[in-house]
């Protein structure tokens, strides 16, 4: 290719002939990379399930044969994510929160379901959006369960009781109310409270239902309104309590919603048409933008342009209050998005 | 607190008070107190009704015996999609999202049933007669039989055959089963006839064909399927983030990894000059005259 190269380079292009360009672009070579050979091949790894054409394995038991041998779905979510045949105590508990977690009225993950409903869609693509509605806030499971670790490893490394470690817990998710599991959701609803008495019950109550319990007194205490555990403190707190990791609990209990909203889209279909590109009108009334205003002559450009680039700090400060003011901007929004990346990697997977 | 409806609609799946959530009529915190399954609870959900307790056994065994299937289309989607490490329930959303007309198609396998059932009563045909119609239909036609066949399980389908028995055993056979096991002996009797290879039944055939049999519809069937399939993937997704590398593509790992650039195999048009904008007008309408274009486009 180096012909090619040659060619580009007499015809120069764009900007790439620069000497401010770190490397000489017209010296980079064509085609792609050779297959390594020095390397293992590349498989997929898992740590959970393999299969072959005989046979179908999670954490070295044979599915089919767990079930032929009366196990059935719910165990099964205790080998998949933890390795281990669950006691019949924690099979019976596991049922119950997922029988609490399967409906949960018309909130965001039914609303999803049906909205891609109506678009004419398969019911799978509808049942997958609905799991995406399970943020930090509606099924904070992840954040709620990782603070939870977080603060019982503090407990323990500063010799906190659990009483506390829930105090100071409280103390310091001031403004995270959305994954603390203690809120006034469920002070006329029974079925929180009950969750836990039944865990006791049968037994499979442990550390974080304890501590749950001490994050709620502590929550009342702190708290100017009256409160008490959800079903966010309940279910995570109990899953945890079970063994699984707030991940697992994430994503076991979106699925089991998940399950539920292919009723909701079922019945979307079933009850109201489908819906077409440009049929929904979104009323004048709930605009609150700009008023209408006349599209300036292109030819006018320069006049009616206002540019956006900011010449130093100051500018650029007074511009980012300034387009805070625009909702739908997003200037007014600041996330934290961690990279993890430097955290994983199957180390010793695959030498040749 | 804003708890206004966010969404409004006649429904007569559920309702959510401040004092209770119910379900086709039943509390559902008075449904697991009660000592019922998740399993019953689908049951209430789409067909209103407490099942017997061999339909909710059938049940508990499709569901767990479906539920991991380790590296099938679902579970590859999720470990791509944890490679740039996004929330936990996009790896999941796009697992679920793989199941259309190939990958588990429950509905279509239902659908299928459903008409030539209707077919068989319309035209006064016993199931074994329909059945047979139905696999020479589809044969003749070039059409694969849903249900029967499995790219990696070509030795019969691990899952397949023990449901069909467990149906049996729980004494759930019905028109379904019947209908299916004569689908089942006609398409291999033709293969065999045509000195063709076995292609046993698939988990979708054979687990489906239990689904309706204990009152599920076509479409709910399939949401029982391959959203539970979710669960396993969710947990291949997280072995992946928890265990395995960001990317995907790093070249410090001992093993090729999954987007490794020497993965890429390119077939495509060779490398080529990008004209100029004082060229573009003349080239485009060269290459569009020319035509070669269309063999790549897609």
């Amino acid at each position: 290719m180096g012909d090619l190269n040659e060619t580009k380079k007499k015809r120069g292009i764009g900007n790439l002939g620069s000497p401010k360009m770190p490397f000489d672009y017209f010296d980079r070579e064509y085609g792609t990379v050779p297959r390594d050979t020095q390397r293992a091949p590349f498989q997929w790894v898992s740590e959970v399930a393999y299969k072959n054409v005989h046979r179908i394995v999670s954490r070295g038991y044979d599915t089919t044969e767990l079930m032929e041998e009366g196990y059935g779905v719910v165990d099964v979510l205790f080998v998949d994510y933890q390795s281990r045949i669950p006691l019949i105590e924690e099979e019976q508990m596991l049922n119950y929160v997922m029988i609490l977690a399967l409906e949960d009225g018309l909130s965001p993950p039914a609303a999803m379901s049906r909205i891609v409903a109506r678009t004419k869609t398969f019911l799978t693509q509808a049942a997958a959006a609905s799991i995406l509605a399970f943020g930090h806030a509606y099924g904070a499971y992840s954040a709620f369960g990782n603070r939870l670790e977080r603060y019982l490893k503090k407990a323990d490394a500063q010799k906190l009781s659990l009483a506390a470690a829930a105090e100071l817990l409280v103390k310091e998710s001031a403004g995270e109310y959305e994954s603390l599991g203690v809120s006034n959701l469920m002070l006329k609803d029974p079925a929180a409270k009950r969750m836990i008495a039944r865990a006791e019950k049968l037994g499979v109550a442990g550390r974080y239902i304890a501590f749950m319990k001490e994050i709620v007194g502590a929550a009342q205490k702190q708290s100017p309104e009256e409160v008490d555990i959800d079903m966010l403190g309940a279910t995570g707190a109990t899953m945890m309590d079970l063994g699984f990791s707030a991940e697992a609990t994430w994503a076991i209990l979106a699925v089991t919603r998940a399950l539920a909203t292919g009723a909701h889209y079922i019945e979307e279909i079933e009850r109201n048409p489908y819906m077409r590109m440009g049929e929904a009108l979104t009323p004048e009334e709930d605009y609150d933008g700009p008023a209408d205003r006349p599209v300036p002559p292109l030819e006018d450009r320069a006049k009616a342009a206002k540019p956006g680039v900011c010449r130093s700090v100051d500018e650029w400060a007074k511009a980012r209050e300034e387009r805070k003011k625009l909702v739908g901007s997003g200037h007014a929004i600041v996330e934290e998005i961690e990279d993890p990346s430097k955290k994983s990697g199957i180390e010793k997977v695959g030498k040749l | 607190m804003d708890r206004q409806p966010l969404f409004k609609r006649k429904t007569a799946i559920s309702y959510k008070t401040e004092e209770k959530t119910v379900m086709r009529g039943y509390n559902l915190s008075d449904l697991a107190e009660e000592g019922y399954s998740f399993c019953d609870a689908l049951f209430v959900l789409y067909q209103g009704r407490i099942p017997t307790d061999a339909e909710e056994k059938m049940l508990k065994y499709e569901m767990g015996v479906f539920l991991e299937h380790s590296m099938s289309p679902s579970a590859v989607a999720a470990i791509g999609v944890t490679a740039g490490r996004p929330n936990l329930p996009c790896a999941i959303a796009a697992a679920v999202s793989t199941f259309g007309g190939v990958h588990g198609p429950g509905a279509a396998h239902g659908y299928m049933l459903d008409k030539y059932l209707e077919r068989a009563q319309r035209e006064g045909k016993t199931p074994e007669e329909m059945a047979k119609i139905l696999v020479d239909e589809y044969m003749d036609a070039g059409k694969p039989v849903m249900g029967m066949g499995q790219p990696q399980h070509i030795d019969s389908d691990p899952r397949a055959e023990p449901i069909h028995a467990k149906q049996e055993e729980l004494g759930l056979q019905g028109v379904y089963l019947r209908f299916q096991r004569a689908l089942e002996a006609h398409f291999h009797e033709r293969r065999k006839r045509e000195g063709r290879s076995h292609v046993g039944v698939n988990v979708v055939g054979s687990g489906n064909t239990a689904l309706m049999e204990i009152g599920f519809s076509p479409m709910a069937g399939w949401c029982l399927g391959s959203v539970c399939r979710g669960w396993s993937c969710a947990a291949h997704a997280l072995f992946n983030m928890k265990k395995g590398r960001a990317w995907g593509a790093s070249r410090n790992e001992p093993m090729v990894q999954m987007i490794d650039l020497s993965m890429i195999k390119y077939v495509g048009p060779e490398d080529r000059v990008v004209p100029k904008q004082e060229e573009r007008q003349e080239y485009a309408r060269k290459q569009k005259e020319e035509g070669e274009y269309k063999k790549w486009a897609i």
